[in-house]
Formats: C-alpha cells, sequence, structure tokens
C-alpha cells in the first residue's frame, strides 16, 4: 500500500468547504492547513494507480487549483510488482510515444 | 515511544509535504531518526515531461522504492505531480524487455539472442544496405526522452561514420515549429527567459496549452502567483476546449480550432489602433519581414498589412465565445500589463502553419517590448524532457549539427568535421529525411535499415496506417530499442532491451535551456543496456564491417570506458567542451562535477565554471545578466541579440495571414477532430462522494462529444461511437461532456487497441516551414453505433 504525501493548493476563500469534502474520503488524511491556501496531506490507496485517479478526481474539487506529490513511497507495491502479485496497467509512455 | 513503521513513513510523507509549503508541523522529530526508510537517495530529473522537476529516487536493498522532489530546486521547489509514480512502476515492471531479441522475417516469431550476435545482426544490416544503397538509405528515429549523450552519439555515428544526415526524432511531431519560430523571429533556438519570469509576471496568456495538466508543477507557479495576488495578476486562457486550465483564467477564449492566427493577428490590430505598442523597443531592436524571401518591410506597410485583421473579421473568422470586445480586451491586457508572459505547446505548434502561429504570439510580445524585462517572455512549453536538451541543442534533427548548427552552413559543417576530427565532407551538406519524409522513404523502400530509438512512431505518426505498411516491408530492417514491446517493436526485426532512467547516468535539457544530471541508481533488469554502450560496440562492428576507420574514430574516444558513468561523461566532456563551445549554447561551464554540486543544474549559455556554478544564465541577451551579450555586444544598449541566424542582430516582427487548417469541415465530414496527449479520464463536478464509481469508469481513450451534438445524434454517456475520417475509422466509448465546443470532437491518442487508436484516423499534412504535422485538427464525422459495451486493454506481447 503506498504512502503519498502532498500538498493540496486551494483558492483560500473556498478552504472551509474544500476541508469538508476531504473529511469525506477515507483514504486521505489532513495534516495542516494554513492561509495561503496550502492543505498538507497523506494519501494511502491499495496501488499508485488508486492513488493518481483519486488525486485526478480530488483535483475536480471546486476549490482545489492543483495537487502536488511531494514525497511516494511504496516498498511493498514495488515487491508486488516484482513478484507479478500486482500489474499496473500503465501502458509505457502513453502520453509521448 | 516509537511509532509503527507505516506511521513513521505517513509521518514523513506528512513532514516532507508541509516543509515545502512552509508549515511546521506539531510531529516529534526524534521518531523519525528511528529508522531510514531507504539505503539511500539518488538525485535526478524527472522524465515524464518537459518542465525538468528534479526528484531524488529512493533505493533499497538495490530497488527503487520511494520518490520525492528536491526543495532547492528552482524548477519545482520540491513539488511532483503524480506521474512520479510510473518510475517505480516501469522499473520493476515484468514486462520490461530483458534480452535481445531478433526474427529474419517479420512474420516470424522473436527468439532470444544474445548481445553479441545482435550487434553483429544490426551492423551487417547497415553495413549491408550501405554498400547497396547508399548513405540516404539507412536512417536513425530518435526521441525527446533520450538523455543528450545517447542523441548525440547516435547521430555522430550516423552522420559522420555513415554519412548521412537522416536523423530526426519525435520532437519534429510536437516542437519543431516553435524551434521555427524562434529562429524566424529571435534569430536563435529556445526562450531567452525562465520559469523564473513567472514569479514577476502579471499577465498570463496560455494559447493552446492545457497547462494545468500537461505540465501541473509549472502551473502551480502560475496559480501560486495568481492566488499572491489575485487583484494585479490576469490569467488568459485561448483554446477551442474547455479544459481545467481554461476554468481557473480569468477569461477563457474559445474559438474554432484552426483560427487562431487571425486571433493573434487581430489582438495586434487593436495595438496598433489604440497605439499600445513600445516605440522605443520597436525602434532599437525589431524588424519587419515579409514572405519566403524575407524581405525587410516598413512599419508603415506592417500597419496596412494588419488593417484588415480587424477584430470584427477576426470575431467571424474564429466564432465561438470570441467578440470583438473580448479581443480588444485581451489585447490591452496583454499589451499593458507591467510583464506579461505567454505560454503554449501542441496546439499552436501542431498546425499546418505552426511557425506562423509561433510567429505571432512572437510578434505581441516585439510589438509591446514584453520581453528581456523580468516577467515579460514568450516561452513554449515542451512536452519531452530532453527534446530541448538532447535532440535541438544535440544535433537530433536532420537539418541542425550539435551547437544549433545548420546542416547547410559549409563553415559549421566543417567546424563539426574538424572537432570531430574526421575528413572534411564525411558530413553530408544537405539535410537528410524529416520525419514525414523519412517514413514516406520508408513506405516506398528507399531506407533499407532504420534504427528507432525509445519512441514508437507506428502509433505517433499520423495518418499511422499508412507508415506502418512501409515498416511491415520486409525489405525494410527494423531495429527498435526501447524499455517495453510497443506498436513498433510489432514491426521491428531486432529489438534490444535499454537501461531506463536512473538505470544509466546521463543529462536532460529541459524547456528553460537548463541542463541536469540524472545519475544511476539501480541496475537495469536482465541483460538491458545503456544505449551509449549498444552505439558504441555496433559503430566498432560496423566500423569492421564497412572496413572504414573513421566509423571507429567516432566513438573511439570513448573505447573501454565502463558504461553505467565513465562512458557517458566522457560523451557529455566531449560534446560540451567541444561542440558547444562559442555557440549560443555553450555549456562548456557544466562538466558533470559541476552539475553535480547545482540542486537544479545549469541554464546555458554557462561558458565558465565561474558562472555555471551561479546557476548559468537566467535571461538571454541581457547584458549583465547573460556573458554571451556582454561578449558580442556591438554597442551600449542593454539588449544585444547575437542569435546566429539573424545577421542584422534584430528581432523580427512577421507579416503572417491567417491560415485555416489544411482539412475543414464540410457536409461529409461536418465535425472537427482534435487529438491531445494527456490522459484525463474524469471531467465532472460533483466529486468526492462518487470517486469509487468514477473508479470503475472507463479508463481508456473515449471521444469527448459536446451535449448539444450529443443529443442531436442520440449519443449517451459510455454509447459505443464511430469515429470516421477520410483515412479510416475508430470505435470509441463516448463522454458527453461541455469540453469541446460544438462541432468538434476530442481524442486522446494513448490507447494501442486498434480500433481506438486515434493517430490511424488523423491527417499527415505539415507545416511547409517546420515539417510538424497538423495532428490536431481534421475533419470527421460520427453515429452512435450501439450502447455501452465492455472494453478490454490492449498490451502489447511479443
Ligand atoms: S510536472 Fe512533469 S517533470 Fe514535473 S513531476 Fe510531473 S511529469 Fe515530472
Amino acid at each position: 500500500m503506498p504512502i503519498g504525501g502532498f500538498v493540496i493548493h486551494v483558492w483560500p476563500a473556498k478552504k472551509p468547504q474544500v476541508l469538508k469534502e476531504l473529511a469525506r474520503e477515507e483514504r486521505l488524511s489532513v495534516y495542516a492547513h494554513d492561509d495561503k491556501g496550502h492543505v498538507v496531506v497523506v494519501i494511502e490507496t491499495e496501488t499508485s494507480e488508486e492513488m493518481a485517479h483519486l488525486v485526478r478526481s480530488l483535483s475536480l474539487i471546486e476549490g482545489i487549483f492543483t495537487i502536488n506529490l511531494a514525497y511516494l513511497y511504496g516498498e511493498d507495491e514495488v515487491e508486488k510488482i516484482e513478484s507479478g502479485a500486482y500489474k499496473p496497467q500503465t501502458v509505457f509512455g502513453k502520453a509521448f510515444r | 515511544m516509537g511509532l509503527s513503521r507505516r506511521e513513521f513513513l505517513k509521518t514523513t510523507a506528512a513532514l516532507t509535504a508541509a516543509a515545502l509549503a512552509g508549515i511546521d508541523l506539531p510531529l516529534k522529530g526524534e521518531d523519525l531518526a528511528q529508522a531510514a526508510e531507504v539505503d539511500g537517495w539518488f538525485r535526478g530529473t524527472c522524465r515524464f515531461c518537459g518542465v525538468g522537476c528534479r526528484v531524488e529516487l529512493g533505493v533499497k536493498n538495490g530497488r527503487p522504492v520511494a520518490i520525492r522532489g528536491v526543495p532547492q530546486s528552482r524548477t519545482n521547489m520540491g513539488y511532483l505531480c503524480m506521474k512520479g509514480m510510473l518510475f517505480y512502476q516501469l522499473m520493476r515492471h515484468p514486462d520490461r524487455l530483458k534480452r535481445p531479441l531478433y526474427r529474419a522475417r517479420k512474420t516470424d516469431q522473436f527468439r532470444e539472442i544474445s548481445w553479441e550476435e545482435a550487434l553483429d545482426i544490426a551492423a551487417e544490416k547497415f553495413a549491408q544496405a550501405l554498400k547497396t544503397y547508399g548513405p540516404a538509405s539507412v536512417a536513425y528515429y530518435g526521441s525527446g526522452q533520450a538523455l543528450t549523450e545517447e542523441t548525440y552519439l547516435f547521430q555522430k555515428v550516423m552522420r559522420a561514420g555513415l554519412r548521412t544526415n537522416n536523423v530526426e526524432g519525435n520532437p519534429r511531431l510536437c516542437m519543431a515549429s516553435a524551434v521555427g519560430g524562434y529562429i524566424t523571429s529571435f534569430g536563435a533556438d529556445e526562450p531567452i527567459g525562465s520559469y523564473a519570469d513567472i514569479e514577476q509576471a502579471f499577465c498570463f496568456f496560455i494559447i493552446g496549452s492545457n497547462m494545468a495538466e500537461a505540465h501541473p508543477v509549472l502551473f502551480r507557479r502560475v496559480m501560486r502567483r495568481k492566488l499572491d495576488n489575485p487583484d494585479k495578476v490576469f490569467v488568459i486562457n485561448a483554446d477551442p476546449r474547455v479544459s481545467p486550465t481554461s476554468r481557473i483564467a480569468d477569461i477563457h477564449l474559445q474559438f474554432e480550432p484552426g483560427t487562431d492566427l487571425a486571433l493573434l493577428n487581430a489582438m495586434a490590430y487593436v495595438i496598433l489602433e489604440e497605439k499600445l505598442y513600445n516605440e522605443d523597443f520597436i525602434k532599437n531592436y525589431c524588424a519587419f519581414r515579409l514572405g519566403k524571401q524575407k524581405k525587410r518591410v516598413s512599419f508603415e506597410e506592417y500597419k496596412k498589412f494588419i488593417a484588415v485583421y480587424t477584430p470584427e473579421r477576426a470575431a467571424d473568422i474564429c466564432k465561438g465565445n470570441i467578440t470583438p470586445e473580448i479581443i480588444r480586451l485581451v489585447a490591452r491586457k496583454f499589451a499593458t500589463s507591467p510583464a506579461t508572459m505567454s505560454f503554449w505547446t501542441m496546439g499552436i505548434n501542431q498546425r499546418i502553419r505552426g511557425v506562423w502561429a509561433n510567429n505571432l504570439i512572437h510578434n505581441l510580445h516585439l510589438l509591446t517590448g514584453q520581453l528581456c524585462r523580468p516577467g515579460a517572455d514568450s516561452f513554449s512549453l515542451t512536452g519531452q524532457p530532453n527534446a530541448c536538451g538532447g535532440v535541438r541543442e544535440g544535433g537530433g534533427l536532420c537539418h541542425i549539427l550539435p551547437g544549433h548548427r545548420p546542416v547547410k552552413v559549409d563553415k559549421l559543417r566543417h567546424q563539426v568535421e574538424d572537432l570531430w576530427g574526421v575528413p572534411r565532407g564525411r558530413i553530408p551538406a544537405k539535410p537528410g529525411y524529416h520525419t514525414m519524409a523519412m517514413f514516406s522513404a520508408v513506405n516506398q523502400g528507399k531506407i533499407k535499415a532504420i534504427w528507432i530509438n525509445c519512441t514508437s512512431p507506428a502509433q505517433s505518426l499520423p495518418n499511422a496506417d499508412k507508415y506502418r505498411k512501409g515498416l511491415a516491408r520486409e525489405d525494410v530492417f527494423v531495429v527498435v530499442t526501447d524499455i517495453f514491446p510497443t506498436k513498433t517493436t510489432e514491426l521491428a526485426n531486432l529489438v534490444l532491451p535499454t537501461a531506463f532512467h536512473f538505470e544509466k547516468t546521463g543529462v536532460y535539457g529541459c524547456t528553460e535551456r537548463r541542463s541536469q544530471l540524472t545519475v544511476k541508481a539501480v541496475d537495469p533488469p536482465g541483460e538491458a543496456k545503456p544505449e551509449v554502450w549498444i552505439v558504441r560496440e555496433w559503430a566498432l562492428k560496423l566500423a569492421d564491417k564497412l572496413k572504414d576507420p573513421v566509423v571507429k574514430k567516432c566513438v573511439e574516444p570513448f573505447l573501454g570506458l565502463e558504461e553505467g558513468y565513465a562512458l557517458p561523461k566522457a560523451i557529455w566532456d566531449e560534446y560540451t567542451q567541444k561542440l558547444t563551445a562559442g555557440r549560443d549554447n555553450d555549456l562548456r561551464g557544466a562538466p558533470y562535477e559541476v552539475l553535480k554540486k547545482l540542486p537544479d543544474g545549469v541554464q546555458w549559455p554557462a561558458p565558465t565554471k565561474e558562472w555555471a556554478l551561479r546557476g548559468g544564465t537566467y535571461k538571454k541577451f541581457v547584458r549583465g545578466l547573460d556573458p554571451l551579450a556582454d561578449i558580442h555586444a556591438v554597442d551600449e544598449r542593454p539588449y544585444q541579440f547575437y542569435g546566429p541566424a539573424h545577421k542584422d542582430r534584430k528581432l523580427w516582427i512577421w507579416l503572417r495571414p491567417h491560415k485555416g487548417p489544411a482539412e475543414e469541415p464540410d457536409a461529409e465530414y461536418p465535425f472537427y477532430l482534435s487529438t491531445g496527449r494527456v490522459i484525463d479520464h474524469w471531467h465532472t463536478s460533483s466529486m468526492t462522494g462518487r470517486i469509487k464509481e468514477l473508479m470503475r469508469a472507463n479508463p481508456y481513450a473515449y471521444v469527448e462529444i459536446n451535449p448539444k451534438d450529443a443529443k442531436r445524434l442520440g449519443i449517451g454517456p459510455g454509447d459505443m461511437v464511430l469515429v470516421e475520417t477520410r483515412r479510416g475509422r475508430n470505435i470509441l466509448p463516448a463522454k458527453v461532456y461541455e469540453g469541446p465546443m460544438e462541432k468538434m470532437v476530442f481524442v486522446y491518442w494513448h490507447d494501442m487497441a486498434e480500433e481506438r487508436m486515434i493517430n490511424r484516423v488523423t491527417k499527415d499534412a505539415f507545416d511547409p516551414g517546420s515539417k510538424e504535422p497538423e495532428f490536431k485538427i481534421c475533419a470527421c464525422k460520427i453515429r452512435r453505433l450501439s450502447g455501452p459495451k465492455p472494453l478490454k486493454p490492449y498490451i502489447v506481447r511479443l
């Protein structure tokens, strides 16, 4: 289960509403936020693909303008990938080939 | 009390993120000392887009387990996007190619062979083609994802060894028009300014780019600037499609695809009409130019030319939400803001007149003097991590030698021959085939052996079926070097497994003239090898087979060097110390030792180590900021334009007329079809409660249709839709959404399944100047075929 540390950038005026929305997501914990609209969160998911999807979905919450990754740890996922227990659907380089 | 390992990792994640935002978390530091989460961190550059974010790969027991951003880096300040996860997914993926594979005929099964045999076959086939059909019968097609050392060495062997300029790469498909635009407008390739201008800009003009998704970390900086100065900073987005970028903009100009030239000329009209231009800047630094002959014309003639582009006429051409008033408004904002910065990508470059579109953006900056000052710049964004550093600067296109030297200039070509120590005349004077001509030559059987490195033209070329036929010919020998099977390995004779990023060492040069080193952190899987080793060993065999000592000469300086570090280092040294010396991309001050000292590499020009250690040049052409501006100064003026292409040392304002797309909708094919690269699966406004549901949504390519069109055609969400052009058909599920405007559909091109591979139907018309194809626009018709159907992913197998 990968662990990701993120900074969510929010329009300051919309922060209360965004925090309410974020509180509904059980795979995410809010650690801190400030007046400039930074919200520090940690996300845990079954797979990093699931994390990517979740982040993309969160980015559509009204009031969020971008979500940036700071740190990602995935040792057990790497083990699963190596053993064949988990095979990411990622088609390599699909964006640029 | 100690934390559990998982809590410890979560705390580390939270602390790392909080530090970037400048927030102190009330978490105990001593707990963090209890266990190192990795054995070591290795510094490099992200390879999943052109921003050049600095990233560290955490390695434990010899394998990658974590990533984090580099906070001291001026590109990303420690922030990354989710594409970073691809590192460990890809590095340890079971489908990685691990051994050389060969088949004599493309209908045969591949069999594993040794490297010795593989390189021998590759050398034999290229040598045979060369001896029988001449140097024009061999070709190299590379990538903006290859390291600079790789592109440089490949092209050296091809040009000086095999005597051909058939050296191309996929950046031709995404940024060749930007190169053409910079050279024709400024006399020199690549942006004048840097990302650092973002924090000093007051107006952002983002056109033909979904920056929020394609370059998310950079977009964060734009939005931070806006958030910190909400009343002073203005964001304009011009794009036919509603996107996350347009939603955040203060103004979204939504125009019909292919009408951008009219819009840009109309903005210039307003700037002239309302006298918003900067007379001093124009007088001191600009010249007006017209046509193929680059005829010099007067400001008065330019005014006359622009007089027909009234906002009223442009609004008629552009349609969408474009009105004369909105054009006037954005032109005023652009011209009168204290500093305006433009960004664009493929929406501008992939046009039948992509160079002109680039010129017209530059025109706006030149007319208003929104250039060379802090926060003012005309900045083309790049999609790939090393399109600039490797391909544009390192000699990766058929008409450019390393160090921005045009092939056809005898003096510069001979310079390169001398620097390489090969006889003069060894590099042909004529440029080779550009990408579309190269694959046409493959179709015609003129090219007999082609080496495709780190890219998949069988999927990424427009009108791909046409060119796949050529690659499938049995009389064309195809070598592919890559890390995974692709649509192109399906057409190969020889597939060679390569090391991935962080499994080898080398430099990427990102969009802002910045060169950054990535060091090897882990071993590649199986027998996969770095490309630099592959080229060197192949060249040695070629030299034997051709009995040509000059081929060997190309790799002689690199013989015997260890492939993980010493070999790429020696190649980088040769390239920077010899080939960039005295050129505008002078990187002599940036050997590996210097690059390693800095968290975020060096921006050229950086002729000395002293200058490089300060980070290099943030702003080109400005005296005091750019050492070459001082060296090349001809007078006391603060800006000195020494670009190699403009002998008059002026910036050129071009008279470029409006030109629509190569194929416009008509009665038979009434829709615009546009395509894009960023995968964006979900656009809906009510979110979190529905995330699980959305997770089940279709992860494949789909066709975006405006709700009004969908209603008219009886198409519902998820319905299977036939998308047909004059070149072929796709069958895709529908996404009905207010993204594309009416009479326009949009398809992402990442899906490799035959029926969803959109480049099978796109048009292969290209810009006559840059030779970049007009991927973005063609005409299509659409029809509902059925209700939703389950889809399967397509994975290439060998
Ligand atoms: S913005 Fe680009 S370079 Fe930065 S982390 Fe994302 S993909 Fe990598």
